[in-house]
């Protein structure tokens, strides 16, 4: 176990290096940054001493290198346009989108996990047809036409819930701005979580669906059936157990949709964590900014990625992940 | 609890301009900094007017008004003489002096946006606490256009630590004290400023009311106006041309548009392309392009259709140069240069720079099919956009200018003079225009003192370059702000959009 | 149905009884055989684009300002325009043929691109395992952290280096394909590697092994079709996740170019124009494009339901 979690850390070492170094091969692509922090009058001989400055016009090999040599120091560098370490930037907007993941997760779990047991235990139900049929439906839809129109109606039309920001905040032991304490925080949560959760819940729904009624086929439930054990017992802990392990994987997986979705929920909410944050450098350039964010998602990945492998094994024993024993 | 206590004091002297109210901003941009002079950006400048006094400000009509400069006199042709005004105290609690002045100018010359505006003066003299003359390298007739720009930071507040660094943290970008009607409170980069009223503010004429003023950057326009019509924020700008219907709709919401003088043009690369060289080919071009149809149709009828580049507000204006627009002696005047069967050019525009800019440039491109001219046209957001720019990667590029003077040679200056990287002239001259006559009289209209004959040189530019079709000039983009109906905005936004914040008078429903 | 009993033989015969099963279970659920029709419509209007739009897109009289933003046929009664214009005065109708016709293309042919390098990077990866497992899944992380507008970004500077600016439009469509079907490889590689792990620990692939069957064959034949299932969940999603995507492209300038809308870039900037009162410019494009991801959503569970080998019914 020590040795694969530590064999496991080298690879992450090794990804995060590439990570940052095709960061840093492409930012010249992604516009100038000095070009957007000066006005339009300012001189070509200015702007190129200000890049000369930046060290911006080093080769790259040698702009990563001392990227490198700082990164090992901790520091990924300085936001142009927030003026403090990238590190800090993404850490005080950290709370912000994981509050808004934890909400829609929370209502993904709650929505999911009984609709998608139900719809498997009775396939001929009314009920759990309709569950299915919505449940592709909203698979249909993108993201972002479920956003705008959850606060065209509820925020515009109704006026009953605030259409942008994480209102009211509260401060938890002085580390964590959290908006889950207060009322008006609270209200600031619902549409966007709603919208995260409204997209992820049909995959949910679908993948419990589908992999229960496999199990519920296996022969071992039919030796449980045969044996008599009641129908409770066999559904939520022999059948769902197993449900679980693809499920998880597949959750894992789609942490990568979670992302994407939380950058367009985000801006369309004006929600101020990490996503709308990385829309911002995007526009402004802020490449130390966007370098880290990726490299910040790296590590999640890799970290979740490892945890998905670790759970697996441990909820299916017969599973052997390569290097874990 | 001293706002509570200021509120219980004011209703007490139940005066009109003392029922202080909070108003929410939300903007598409925020400043970069809280110091005034790093950076030349709309943003920067209205935060400037909110937290800092200019020397002299403009006025609605185009005029000057005194500031913390009571009055100026013309000594010679190069001093200007400058009163200031005797009882402003900085938010520091220091008092304003000549010595302000000096250091504010001094600081300006060396901040990299600013200094190619204040290049032109060549020193400050102290002649009283109260008194300065500005001396300038030649006659300026400018000089006020450029004071306007002067917003007067506290030097016993920031001297020893006033430097400008334009990627890193200063003392002056997180620490203020300016003169304003507006002290900073708080500011979390890049989501909201809170800024509250100065108590001892010494304009007490103004009418302004707005006791505490968040500014918050929102940046997509729908969003934006979602704050607005939910209660969220009481002013939004800019508002999107095609939610103007909308807004209009909204009982309580009102719509404020003004023109602007951002001129936005396409230029035709004559290096790049031979068929540009022809005069024929250019006049074409310009007679395919349907000016008032874009802005009836894109700009939904906000903003002007342009047949030149100067803004009425400006002294290069020619009124009669009006937009022409006629398909078929367009397609003649193809014929005859002998591009009958027209051509093949790329073009490039942003699509997150000016008002509608994408749909505006793809507009303009099917217009320019009509007469054969097929367009491969590209767009890209701003970061990249400008790059391209620089580098005149396409035939036809897509630029909208607006003066930092607000005069019409600085927009002659940056985009029809020649190219030359040592003077920064022509920097924008993505058309590669180069006329060495006209070089000499932009020149010219730079010292001319004389008004009558300013106007004449400016005039003359402007018709020569209408008459060469050097740019094809499509409109100025609207200025467009939309509020809750009891926010008085019509008495502070002006065509500079530059709102004064602290003359701001909400009435209390 | 009785049709469901399988003979033990392996081959073609199984194909061919496993094709018919589908057919006949298809006549007879409804739902199917609607979602079926619909999406062999789209297909045919995908392919038909050119000669069923009212308007020749090409033409430098179909983008028209005069025209622009004019609401349905029936609510103003001028027959020229059925669905309307759009900000550009373009026939929408027009415009969401061969907006489809795009989409479609694009997003099949990249989430085939995606099924490619995912299949078989997940099958190698989960069945040889080891270190080439923990090199793919690496590779796999570092793909998943660079969004895909990070993977657009150097496929066009690759591209403008190479082809130059004016070729762009001409190769647009290819540049967005191979795009989006690079970028998102790694979710199919990392289900189908899941698959794999659960299967490859079953007795009739050990059994496989000691028969000496060689590798290539226990994955194509033994571990592939146990796989399908899952992938099938997926396909349709990923197909709806590459037309978005492309949308949001192309606001980077990365996308289409602005003359030749795709689906979901007539979506996206329709959107603004919720608030505007200009609702057909948002509803039509969005309807097109709901309804084309929900019958496929459809078939994909459906066709799932009836090809997966454990799943019998009766």
């Amino acid at each position: 176990m020590l040795s694969f979690i530590g064999r496991r850390l080298l690879q992450a070492m090794f990804v995060l290096l590439i990570i940052s170094f095709v960061s840093f091969m492409i930012q010249d692509k992604m516009g100038d940054p000095v070009r957007q922090m000066v006005g339009q009058s300012v001189t070509l001989e200015q702007r190129e001493a200000l890049q000369q400055e930046l060290g911006l016009n080093d080769p790259m090999l040698i702009q990563y290198g001392r990227f490198l040599g700082r990164a090992i120091q901790g520091d990924l560098g300085t936001s142009y346009y927030y003026k403090e370490p990238t590190i800090d930037v993404i850490a005080s907007r950290l709370p912000a989108t994981l509050e808004l993941s934890f909400a829609a997760l929370v209502l993904v779990i709650l929505l999911a996990i009984p609709l998608g047991v139900f719809a498997a235990i009775h396939p001929k139900n009314l009920l759990s047809r309709a569950v299915l049929l919505f449940s592709t439906l909203g698979l249909s839809v993108p993201i972002f036409i479920v956003a705008v129109f959850l606060m065209y109606f509820f925020a515009i039309e109704w006026g009953i819930l605030p259409s942008f920001g994480r209102g009211e905040t509260t401060s938890v032991f002085g580390l964590w701005q959290s908006g889950l304490f207060n009322r008006d925080g609270l209200r600031h949560l619902l549409l966007p979580s709603l919208s995260l959760a409204f997209v992820l819940t049909p995959i949910f729904i679908r993948l419990i669906r589908a992999e229960m009624t496999d199990v519920l086929q296996s022969d071992y439930i039919r030796y449980a059936w045969a044996k008599g054990i009641s129908a409770p017992r066999i559904y939520f802990i022999h059948a769902l157990k197993n449900t679980m392990l693809p499920v998880i994987t597949v959750g894992g997986i789609q942490l990568g949709t979670l992302v994407a979705y939380t950058i367009l929920t985000e801006s369309i909410f004006q929600w101020p964590g990490m996503g709308l944050l990385f829309m911002d450098a995007v526009t402004r350039v802020d490449v130390p900014l966007i370098s880290t964010y990726l490299i910040f998602v790296g590590v999640i990945f890799v970290v979740t990625n490892t945890l998905v492998d670790v759970v697996y094994s441990l909820v299916n024993p017969r599973v052997r992940i390569p290097g874990y024993s | 609890m001293l706002r509570r206590l200021l509120i219980i004091l004011c209703l007490g002297l139940s005066s009109m301009m003392c029922l202080a109210v909070d108003l929410r901003v939300a903007l598409d941009a925020d400043p970069i900094s809280l110091d005034p002079h790093e950076q030349l950006s709309e943003g920067g400048i209205q935060y400037s007017h909110a937290v800092f006094d200019p020397l002299v400000r403009w006025r609605q009509d185009g005029t000057f008004e005194p500031r913390l400069a009571t009055s100026w006199e013309v000594q010679d042709e190069r001093t200007l003489r400058l009163h200031l005004r005797q009882d402003v105290r900085f938010h520091s609690g220091n008092p304003l002096t000549a010595e302000d002045v000096l250091f504010t100018i001094e600081r300006l010359k060396s901040s990299i946006d600013f200094k190619a505006l204040f290049n032109v003066v060549q020193d400050v003299d102290k002649i009283d606490d109260y008194t300065v003359d500005i001396h300038t390298n030649h006659a300026y007739p400018l000089l006020l256009n450029i004071l306007a720009y002067v917003f007067v930071v506290d030097k016993t507040f920031y001297e020893g630590r006033s430097e400008i660094v334009k990627f890193g943290q200063t003392f002056a970008s997180t620490n203020v004290s300016g003169s304003g009607p507006f002290t900073v409170r708080d500011r979390v980069v890049g989501q909201r400023l809170t800024l509250v009223r100065n108590p001892d503010y010494w304009d007490t004429q103004s009418v302004g009311n707005v006791e505490q003023l968040e500014l918050l950057p929102i940046r997509s326009d729908s969003t934006r106006l979602a704050a607005l019509l939910t209660g969220g924020v009481d002013v939004i700008s800019p508002v999107a041309p095609i939610d103007i219907v909308r807004v209009q709709r909204t009982p309580n919401v009102k719509l404020l548009a003004l023109t602007g003088t951002r001129i936005v043009m396409l230029q035709m690369n004559q290096a790049r392309r031979v068929e540009f060289q022809d005069i024929r080919v250019r006049r074409a071009m310009n007679l395919a392009v349907n000016q008032a149809l874009i802005v009836e149709k894109i700009l939904r009828g906000y903003g002007e259709p342009a047949g030149q580049l100067s803004s009425a507000a400006f002294l290069g204006h020619v009124s009669d140069l009006v937009p022409q627009s006629d398909l078929e002696r367009a397609r003649e005047l193809m014929k005859e240069a002998g591009y009958q069967d027209g051509f093949r050019v790329t073009m490039m525009a942003p699509n997150n720079r000016y008002m509608s800019d994408e749909r505006v440039a793809l507009a303009a491109s099917a217009m320019l099919a009509k007469i054969n001219i097929q367009v491969d046209l590209k767009t890209f957001p701003k970061a990249q956009y400008f790059q391209f720019f620089d580098q005149q990667a396409a035939d036809i590029m897509m630029l909208g200018w607006q003066s930092d003077t607000f005069d019409s040679n600085n927009i002659y200056e940056f985009v029809l003079a020649c190219r030359d990287t040592d003077t920064g002239m022509g920097a924008y001259n993505a058309g590669r225009v180069c006329d060495r006559k006209l070089d000499d009289a932009i020149v010219l209209a730079n010292q001319e003192m004389d008004v009558a004959q300013r106007v004449a040189l400016l005039r003359g530019i402007e018709m020569r370059a209408v008459d060469q079709a050097w740019v094809i000039p499509l409109y100025w983009q609207p200025i467009i702000w939309a509020s809750k109906q009891h926010v008085d905005l019509e008495s502070v936004v002006n065509f500079l959009n530059f709102p004064y914040w602290g003359d701001l008078h909400v009435s209390v429903p | 149905m009785n049709v469901l009993h399988r003979p033990p033989v392996q081959g073609n015969s199984e194909r061919v009884t496993r094709m018919r099963h589908v057919l006949v279970a298809m006549r007879g659920d409804k739902l199917a055989l609607f979602a079926l029709l619909i999406f062999a419509f789209y297909c045919l209007v995908a392919l038909l684009a050119p000669l069923l739009a009212p308007y020749d897109v090409n033409s430098t009289e179909f983008m028209n300002l005069e025209n622009a933003e004019l609401a349905p046929a029936w609510q103003t009664g001028d027959t020229r325009f059925l669905l309307g214009t759009d900000t550009q005065g373009r026939d929408l109708l027009s415009v969401i043929l061969h907006g489809t016709r795009l989409s479609l293309t694009i997003g099949v042919c990249a989430v085939l691109i995606q099924v490619f390098l995912g299949v078989g990077i997940g099958l190698l990866s989960g069945y040889m395992g080891g270190r080439l497992d923990a090199f793919l899944m690496r590779v796999a992380d570092i793909q998943l952290s660079f969004s895909t507008m990070m993977v657009a970004i150097v496929v066009l500077a690759v591209f403008q280096t190479l082809f130059g600016h004016a070729a762009y439009q001409q190769l647009a469509m290819l540049m967005l394909i191979i795009v989006l079907g690079v970028a998102e490889w790694p979710i199919f590689a990392r289900t189908v590697r899941a698959c794999v792990f659960a299967e490859k620990e079953k007795e009739y692939i050990d059994a496989a092994r000691i028969l000496g069957v060689s590798k290539a064959r226990i994955m194509l034949r033994h571990l592939l079709p146990n796989t399908v299932s899952p992938i099938l969940v997926i396909l349709t999603i990923q197909i709806a996740n590459a037309i978005v995507a492309e949308a949001a492209l192309s606001f980077l300038g990365l996308g289409m170019p602005p003359n030749q809308p795709s689906l979901g870039a007539l979506i996206s900037s329709g959107f603004n124009y919720l608030f505007s009162g200009a609702w057909w410019i948002s509803v039509f494009p969005s309807v097109t494009l709901i309804l084309m991801i929900f019958v496929m959503n459809l078939l994909g569970d459906w066709l799932r339901d009836h090809l997966n080998p454990q799943v019998t019914r009766g």
